[in-house]
């Protein structure tokens, strides 16, 4: 076990692998998946290339508004892409100040396999720090766990019922 | 620490269901009889006790019985401090993957493939 925490998260999409990396890079259409309704995601730029920024900012009707913005490290288009919050474009390293306002360290590996008959086996691997940044994500008012958690799963879970 | 927990594990599998997660949102604002954390979803009785006992199982919530009426409550406990953080991460992501697939079917159906 490392200091850290990995989440891996793993998908089978009925779609080709073009088609789903179309839609994980490219602005206008991250922008309609990004945030969870009835979040916004107005603002999304991403540079395909190691050192590339990954910018998105959301947005909410209650006044919620986080900019954020990662560095790309890898890119194979079609298969792969990593990313950091640890740094933004051009290497440069992000601050994350105690008060929890600019997020918290993770890296982000996706990526997309063919999984055949136009499927795409898409898999999302997230590693987390250590417990100082469970502080900083507490000390952004997240930490009454899974009332907010389940919150947004039934958000999800509706706009996902809307759209059937 | 997580890789021992099948807690966790079994809260995972919780909430991989709508239903579910529903109820739970709904016992996120206060404890509930079951008929009304069925009322919103248009399942049968029978499956809103399942998935009531699912949620029991998995330690996110527990029920009590007074008179005829069962009241069900979250227990926020099941999970460390850690173990909460970090579920909440793979909800979060979970449901970012889960809005992802759903518009990658949107392209699919739109036939924006081709463009």
């Amino acid at each position: 076990m490392t200091d850290g925490n990995e989440l891996r998260l793993e998908r089978t999409l009925d779609a080709p692998c073009e088609l789903v990396w179309k839609a994980w890079s490219r602005p206008e259409h991250i922008k309609r998946w990004w945030a969870p309704r009835p979040y916004e995601t107005p603002e999304c730029e991403i540079e395909l290339r190691p050192g590339g920024k990954f910018h998105t900012r959301m947005t909410g009707p209650d006044g919620f508004d986080f900019s954020g913005t990662a560095c790309v490290l890898e890119v194979e288009p079609g298969e792969r892409i990593v990313w950091s919050t640890t740094m933004k474009g051009g290497y440069w390293p992000n601050e994350f100040p105690a008060d929890g306002c600019n997020g918290f360290p993770f890296t982000a590996i996706h990526t997309f396999e063919d999984a055949g008959a136009g499927k795409t086996r898409y898999t999302a691997t997230v590693l987390h720090a250590n417990a100082k940044d469970r502080d900083a994500h507490a000390a952004m008012g997240f930490d009454d766990g899974w009332a907010t958690c389940a919150e947004q799963m039934a958000e999800v879970a509706q706009s996902l019922a809307a759209d059937a | 620490m997580l890789n021992d927990s099948s807690q966790l594990d079994r809260a995972f599998q919780a909430l991989s269901d709508p239903v579910r997660r529903g109820m739970l949102s709904r016992l996120s604002r206060g404890p509930a009889s079951v008929s009304e954390l069925a009322e919103p979803f248009s399942i049968s009785l029978p499956a809103v006790l399942q998935h009531l006992k699912a949620l029991e199982e998995s330690g996110l919530a527990r029920s009590e019985k007074k008179g005829r009426v069962r009241t069900v409550r979250l227990e926020p406990r099941t999970l460390s401090a850690a173990e909460s953080w970090i579920a909440e991460q793979r909800t979060q992501w979970e449901a970012r993957l889960d809005r992802f697939e759903n518009y990658v079917q949107t392209l699919k159906r739109n036939g924006e493939e081709n463009d």
